[in-house]
C-alpha cells in the first residue's frame, strides 16, 4: 500500500530528480486501478491497459504540475486517467488538456480553496466512502465510473429512477455536509 | 456562492466525465468563474479519486513496467507551465475556452442585433456558441426543441426568472425568455443548446448514451 503523503513525495521525486524508481513504485500502485477504471466504464482489457499507460506517461511528463497542496496524488491521477478515457469516447482530433488548468488558472488569494488543505479533502472522502450505506456507494460508483446515465442505472439495479436519484442527492449532500462547515 | 449555480448532479456528471463537450464547456466556465463550484468539484474529483484508490488490486503487469521504463528515457519531464495569460480582446475568455477560439476569432453580426461566435465542438450534438449583445439591448424571442445552458462571461443580463452576472448557470427550454444585457459592458454568454435528438426510441437512446443524460 501507498499513503498519500508517499505518493504526493514520489511524484515531486520525479518531478525533481526524475527518479525512475519513484516512477515504479507509483506504476505499481496505479496502473492496475486505472485500468480496473477504465475497465468499468465499458473498455476491453487491452485498452484499458493502453489508457493506464498513457495515463501513467501523463504522470511523469506532467509531475511538476502537480501541487500537493491543491489534489492529492490520487485525486490528480484519477483527474488525468478521466481525461484520457474522455479523449477516447471522444476520440477527439483535439485531445482534452490533461494540463490541470485549475492549477494554472487558479486566482490565488480568492477566498476560494485554503479552507479545506487537499490532503483532508481527500482524507475525509475516504472515510465519508467507509461510511456510506452500501446502496448509496453502488449508485455513486455506478454515476462515476460506468459512464452512465441515471436512467440506465436505475433499469440495471432493478430500481425506479426517482430512488436512483434520490439516493444519488442523498450520497452527494453527505459529502457536502462534510464540509460545509469550514466554508465561507 | 454564485446566485445561479449549476446543479450538483451536473458537477457529479462533470467530475465523472461523462457530459458531452459542450455542456463539459459550460460546466468548466461556471467552474473557473464561481469559486463555489470549484469547491464543489474538487471535492468530486477527490471522490473519484478515493473510488479510484479502492479498485481492487489486481496484478501489475512487470513487462508492461520495464517496456515503460524504456520508453521514459525519451520523454522529458516538463517544466511547470507559466500562469495563464488571457488574450488580447478576449480577457473575458478562461482557459477552457481559450483552446476552442481558435487563430483568429471574430464576431459575426447576426440578424437581431447581436454578435455570435460559433464553436466547433468533435461529434457533439449542441450547438455551442458565444454571444455578444451591446447593454440594453435584448434577444429576439427564439424557439428551439430541448435544452439551453448559459453561462455569463462578461456584463450581464435580466429577464422575467433574475439577473445574471458573470460566473452565473442557467439552463432552461430554449428561447422562452427574454434577456436584456445590463448597463456596463456588453454581456457575452457561453449558449450550448440541445438540438433536437434524432434517436428517441429505448434502443436509439442506449446507442445515444451521451446525447441526453437525466441529471435533473
Amino acid at each position: 500500500m501507498l499513503s498519500a503523503d508517499e505518493a504526493a513525495d514520489l511524484i515531486e521525486a520525479i518531478a525533481s530528480r526524475q527518479d525512475r524508481a519513484a516512477f515504479a513504485a507509483l506504476f505499481r500502485h496505479f496502473a492496475p486501478r486505472v485500468k480496473a477504471f477504465i475497465v468499468r466504464g465499458g473498455a476491453d482489457a487491452e485498452t484499458a491497459q493502453e489508457v493506464a499507460q498513457e495515463a501513467l506517461v501523463m504522470v511523469w511528463r506532467k509531475a511538476a504540475s502537480f501541487d500537493r497542496s491543491r489534489a492529492s496524488a490520487a485525486t490528480w491521477i484519477y483527474t488525468i486517467a478521466r481525461n484520457k478515457r474522455i479523449d477516447l469516447l471522444r476520440r477527439s482530433a483535439r485531445p482534452i488538456d490533461t494540463e490541470d488548468w485549475l492549477v494554472v488558472y487558479a486566482p490565488e488569494g480568492e477566498e476560494a480553496d485554503k479552507s479545506v488543505l487537499a490532503g483532508q479533502t481527500y482524507t475525509r472522502v475516504k472515510e465519508l466512502l467507509g461510511g456510506l450505506p452500501a446502496d448509496q456507494l453502488v449508485v455513486i460508483q455506478k454515476a462515476f465510473f460506468e459512464d452512465k446515465t441515471h436512467t440506465v442505472i436505475a433499469e440495471e439495479l432493478k430500481l425506479p429512477l426517482g430512488t436512483v436519484k434520490s439516493r444519488i442527492r442523498l450520497a452527494l449532500g453527505r459529502l457536502r455536509e462534510v464540509f460545509e462547515k469550514d466554508e465561507p | 456562492m454564485s446566485r445561479h449555480p449549476a446543479p450538483e448532479e451536473l458537477l457529479l456528471d462533470y467530475a465523472a466525465g461523462a457530459l458531452p463537450e459542450g455542456l463539459a464547456l459550460a460546466v468548466g466556465l461556471h467552474v473557473a468563474l464561481d469559486p463555489a463550484a470549484r469547491r464543489a468539484v474538487d471535492r468530486l474529483n477527490a471522490l473519484g479519486g478515493a473510488l479510484m484508490e479502492r479498485e481492487s488490486e489486481a496484478a501489475v503487469d512487470e513487462t508492461a513496467l520495464e517496456r515503460m521504463l524504456a520508453r521514459l528515457d525519451k520523454i522529458a519531464v516538463e517544466p511547470r507551465p507559466p500562469p495563464f495569460v488571457p488574450r488580447p480582446g478576449f480577457e473575458w475568455a478562461p482557459p477552457p475556452l481559450a483552446r476552442y477560439l481558435g487563430p483568429n476569432p471574430h464576431w459575426r453580426r447576426v440578424l437581431g442585433g447581436f454578435e455570435e461566435i460559433r464553436l466547433t465542438m468533435g461529434g457533439d450534438s449542441h450547438r455551442v456558441s458565444l454571444l455578444r449583445l451591446m447593454p440594453g439591448r435584448g434577444l429576439p424571442v427564439h424557439r428551439h426543441a430541448g435544452t439551453e445552458h448559459t453561462v455569463v462571461l462578461q456584463g450581464g443580463y435580466t429577464d422575467e426568472t433574475g439577473n445574471f452576472g458573470v460566473g452565473d448557470f442557467t439552463f432552461g427550454p430554449a428561447g422562452e425568455h427574454e434577456p436584456i444585457a445590463d448597463p456596463g459592458d456588453p454581456c457575452i454568454a457561453l449558449i450550448v443548446l440541445e438540438q433536437p435528438i434524432v434517436l428517441t426510441g429505448p434502443i436509439g437512446r442506449w446507442l445515444n448514451p451521451l446525447v441526453r443524460r437525466d441529471w435533473i
